[in-house]
């Protein structure tokens, strides 16, 4: 059907988007019915509440042979001692809903994730976010991946021992299969250490969104730099009014061409907002015709109005209005 | 079918789509929650779990790994992971899980290495846990900045006995034979401990701690007028942060109360240096510059949500304080203090508030309040300049920085099929600052997002995006900007409209190939700017291939290339342009990666990653002629072949060649540290290396 082919269309962005390491395949009923009729059923049955009669012992009569399915046991998941696991409670029925009749032949449809499910993302995280609501992510309602329709499952497996996004090693390259401008970004003259995965994403975003911008951990943007570069805190006796209110307003977190993450090098990014009379105000031309060089004068060589304005981050010295001590 | 869709076809099946969403409307269950899940029947006593597995026990990996690097250049250690010829590092992934449920986990990575993680943690799963972790980075600039000062690593730089001083860098004439090398490089040590512990269902609480040091050296510049020396400030920096809280959780709400506190300490407060020139205006021969001081952030906050699964209602409050009360430095100053501690204080309030409701089965609607206030109490005092900062002793007044943020979205999602999905929304934003040009900016923001997915091997995703900046009168203050050419409109106050555009397709010719084109288009026009920053544009693109060859290969290529272009005008003559600047940066980089698995009678793993990262940034400035900033470039070369062997169930034997061929320009650093007359420099900083790094790792399984 038209509806089924375009949900599958749906599905195939967020396969191709996020590479999920969990080789799904979908499911023996999409071929015969509609996404709106699965989730009709599966809507049916949650509401009828006809668990099975032996809980996981009933699943895995039939499912204990499939792939990572016996996973789960290696996982938090699937841990028996865990008092407030799915184990503890509906077991293999707390995510994939009420068995119903499915155990007759397995034709009818049970709760699937990931990718290759013909359920929306919505629905899936339901499952998941009713155990999760926690303050990890208690904002992933309106959070910049559930606006994008991501399912829980496209990025985690729970049918595994170690869940590759949550390994530091790999982490980076999962978030970096569709937020591709950051892959590149990394690889700049200058940027945060995470080309081998020294930082990582999750160090200064939280992926189950926040209420800051860009669903950073901490409330602010400078309040997520002060995390590691305390030292910029201050506050100061001598302010720089830029620096204070956003480290944007001057630097790429994600890199930069230029050196210290800078979005224009000394002495232009200073010319931006500073036009006094005098130095400040000069056209500086670097190299001409006319024996002029960048690297022979204090305006553009060395450091360029850091020179003489080193404390470009604000100064605490008594005579420091002019960021020079 | 997909060739023949059109229009017409979209619009009939979104009305079809529309009629079956509304036949099942009333029958619709929100959530799947188990707090929605109906267990009445389950007759729990009879479930047992025979074939579930307990798999109780240790088991995991531990590997060990010793290299052997070869680099003449430490800034290479930045991609080996070490400046050692000779290198090691453990990685460690093991846990360990008791019948009761008792269990431990350590895992380490790079552990050895410059840049390493570690994590021990034990507890019982639902119950408590407590662990212990640790975390290191390392990062260098260049082990070749020449300095003739002696004392370096501590805060008081002094020139040798026999230092001749100067006018002008050329007429030093022990420079050449006082010169050393220092190596500016930055390493960051962290360690931390944390306890969770929670109740049957209600409740959780949590304390961690964690202490980072920050060693090493960066640069800084002294000055005295309108001569300076680059000088290797210390870095030893110690910050301690606590962070605890106490949650509660219901089936549909859950609410945080939580503290975090930040206090930093710097080993050193003044940097004491010679100074290398003739003394001028105030016949100083020593200077003193403030180092970082120390300070504190405190925060408290509540945040709560409540969810049902047709609407989520999400708050956060929260109360800040930052501080600091450092002695002022004295030495040299000379003139009476107001104070001998700046007692600074900066209150910080936050209000963070969302609402999402899904009305229908299609249409869900978003609306957000933010609000951020930062008051900075820091008392205004008079403060004597010293007289060779060319303001020849007059008093200024600090200028304490206030700034809140009101800020507000709204935002609809329609699904109009399944497969196409149309989303926008509005943004308001209004910033009230204090002692600046402008005092209040007002933000409109709208935008518009369309996902189609209906066609079966083709995604599409478009988003374009406009805002409007404008916001009070410009007008300088003597706080502000007297001195500043009043025709000056700084970037992040000025007038703005923003265009934006984004655009990505991706492709599925066959279920093992994906190909995926992203663009993304900004142009900021500050369109009432005269002097300052007029335009920036800032287009990017990239493409993106995934292949899986075979059932055990795998290939990767990636494209990605980006120009920036600003453009800004200056006034030399302190009234309208008079000059203008042209700023190009380009980036481009290329990723590849091939991975063979289970060759050799499924032994052998062999796989290559090759990364190449291009950055260029041009800078022409033009008052008659034109001048050009030179080739200001970074070319980097990252390859990495491996070899895995497995020799029997439990050992694998893995073998990696790294290679990074890395080199850069900047003009501005291509000196000798006498070039300019009045900057003694540490000279040329450029790299141009070809490093090597092998390391042969052994993984045992447990």
């Amino acid at each position: 059907m038209k509806i089924n082919k375009t949900l599958k269309g749906l599905l195939a962005m967020v396969v191709m988007a996020f590479a999920t390491a969990m080789p799904a395949t979908a499911a023996k009923w999409d071929d015969k019915m509609s996404p709106q009729e699965v989730e009709a059923v599966l809507d049916k049955k949650f509401v009828e509440g006809k668990y099975s009669p032996k809980g996981a012992d009933s699943c895995l009569m039939c499912h204990r042979k499939g792939e990572g399915v016996m996973d789960i046991f290696k996982g938090p998941h699937g841990d028996m001692t865990h008092s407030k696991g799915p184990m503890a409670g509906l077991q293999c029925e707390a995510c994939h809903g009420p068995m119903g009749s499915h155990n007759r032949g397995g034709k009818e449809p049970m709760i699937t994730f990931g990718s290759e499910s013909s359920l929306s993302p919505e629905k899936q995280n339901s499952v998941c976010m009713s155990c999760h609501q926690d303050d990890e992510r208690m904002n992933w309602n309106g959070g910049h991946h559930d606006n994008a329709d991501v399912a829980c499952a496209d990025c985690h497996n729970i049918h595994v021992a170690k869940d590759p996004v949550l390994e530091k090693q790999t982490e980076v390259a999962v978030c970096t299969n569709c937020h591709t401008k950051q892959k590149a970004d990394l690889h700049k003259r200058s940027a945060h250490p995470m080309k081998w995965a020294e930082m990582t994403c999750s160090d200064c975003h939280n992926p189950h969104g926040t209420l800051a911008e860009a669903d950073l951990n901490k409330p602010s943007i400078n309040k997520s730099c002060y995390e590691c570069h305390a030292e910029k805190r201050g506050p100061k006796l001598w302010e720089h009014a830029p620096v204070t209110e956003n480290c944007v307003s001057c630097h790429n977190p994600h890199g930069s061409v230029n050196d210290g993450m800078l979005k224009t090098r000394a002495p232009q990014l200073c010319q931006q907002c500073h036009a006094s009379d005098g130095h400040a105000s000069a056209a500086y031309l670097g190299n001409t015709p006319f024996g002029g060089e960048v690297g022979n004068n204090a305006f553009t060589g060395g450091r360029s109005c850091l020179n003489c304005h080193s404390q470009v981050h604000g100064s605490n010295h008594p005579s420091g209005k002019l960021l020079q001590r | 079918m997909k060739a023949n869709l059109n229009l017409i076809t979209l619009a009939l099946l979104a009305a079809s789509s529309s009629a079956m969403a509304a036949e099942t409307e009333t029958k619709q269950v929100v959530s799947y929650g188990l707090a929605h899940a109906n267990t009445a029947k389950v007759k729990f006593a009879a479930w047992k779990c025979g074939r579930c597995e307990a798999n109780t026990g240790t088991e995991g990996t531990i590997t060990v790994g010793v290299g052997y690097a070869d680099a003449d250049d430490v800034h290479a250690a930045n991609a080996l992971g070490t400046d050692d010829t000779f290198a090691y590092k453990l990685n460690a992934d093991v846990g360990y899980k008791s019948e009761s449920g008792y269990q431990a986990e350590f895992n380490a990575l790079n552990l050895g290495m410059d840049s390493s993680r570690a994590e021990l943690s034990a507890g019982k799963a639902g119950q408590y846990d407590i662990n212990l972790n640790y975390r290191t980075i390392k990062t260098y600039t260049t082990d070749d900045a020449l300095t003739p000062y002696q004392g370096v690593g501590g805060n008081d730089l002094t020139l040798p006995s026999n230092w001749v001083t100067a006018g002008t860098t050329d007429g030093m004439t022990m420079l050449a034979t006082s010169l050393n090398p220092v190596e500016l490089s930055l390493k960051r040590e962290r360690a931390g401990i944390g306890f969770n512990l929670e109740g049957d269902s209600l409740w959780s609480t949590y304390v961690d701690y964690q202490r980072e040091n920050k060693t090493g050296l960066k640069t800084a510049s002294g000055s005295f007028f309108n001569q300076s020396m680059m000088l290797a400030e210390p870095v030893d920096y110690t910050t301690d942060i606590l962070e605890a809280g106490i949650k509660l959780r219901g089936d549909y709400w859950f609410t945080a109360l939580s503290y975090s506190g930040s206090v930093f300490k710097n080993e050193y407060s003044v940097l004491a240096f010679d100074n290398a020139f003739n003394p001028t205006f105030g016949a100083q021969t020593r200077g003193y510059m403030a180092l970082d001081p120390d300070n504190e952030a405190h925060t408290v906050s509540l945040a709560g949500v409540y969810n049902d699964g047709t609407m989520s209602l999400q708050g956060r409050a929260y109360l800040g304080q930052m501080s600091q009360d450092e002695p002022l430095v004295t030495s040299g100053y000379g003139y009476q203090l107001p104070a001998e501690a700046v007692d600074a204080q900066v209150d910080l309030t936050g209000i963070d508030t969302r609402v999402t409701y899904r009305l229908t089965r299609s249409l869900r609607l978003q609306g957000s309040y933010d609000y951020y206030d930062r008051d900075n109490q820091t008392q205004v005092e008079e403060w004597t300049q010293i007289s060779i900062n060319n303001v020849n002793g007059t008093v200024a007044y600090n200028v304490p920085y206030d700034h809140s943020r009101h800020r507000a979205k709204l935002q609809a999602d329609y699904r109009i099929t399944s497969g196409v999905k149309l989303d926008g929304g509005y943004e308001y934003r209004r910033d009230d600052r204090s002692y600046q040009d402008r005092e209040v900016t007002d933000e409109n923001n709208l935008w518009a997002r369309l996902n189609y997915t209906s066609l079966e091997n083709w995604d599409f995703r478009l988003k374009a995006d406009y805002g409007m900046r404008d916001g009070s009168r410009f007008q300088a203050s003597e706080l502000t900007s007297t001195e500043n050419n009043e025709l000056l409109r700084r970037y992040n106050l000025a007038d703005r409209q923003r265009t934006a555009f984004e655009f990505t397709v991706t492709h599925t010719p066959v279920d093992t190939v994906t190909l995926d084109l992203s663009t993304r288009y900004a142009l900021d026009d500050y369109d009432e700017t005269e002097i300052g920053l007029t335009e920036s544009e800032d287009f990017s693109y990239d493409l993106s291939l995934s292949w899986q060859a075979g059932k055990d290969l795998l290939l990767t290529a990636f494209y990605g290339a980006q120009t920036i272009e600003s453009q800004q005008n200056g006034s030399s003559n302190f009234s309208g342009p008079t000059w203008t600047s042209n700023i190009e940066d380009e980036f481009s980089y290329i990723g590849a990666g091939a991975r063979y698995d289970n060759l050799m009678a499924d032994k052998l793993t062999l796989g290559v990653d090759y990364n190449y990262g291009d950055s260029k940034s041009n800078t022409q400035v033009t008052q008659g002629i034109t001048g050009s900033y030179g080739d200001y470039y970074s070319r980097s070369h990252s390859l990495n072949l491996y070899g895995e062997y497995l020799i029997s169930e439990q050992a694998t034997l893995r073998m990696d060649y790294r290679m990074e061929k890395y080199k850069d320009n900047d003009p501005a650093n291509s000196i000798a540290p006498d070039d300019i007359w009045n900057v003694l420099s540490f000279g040329n900083l450029n790299h141009d290396y070809n490093a090597h790094l092998v390391m042969v790792s052994l993984q045992y399984k447990l």
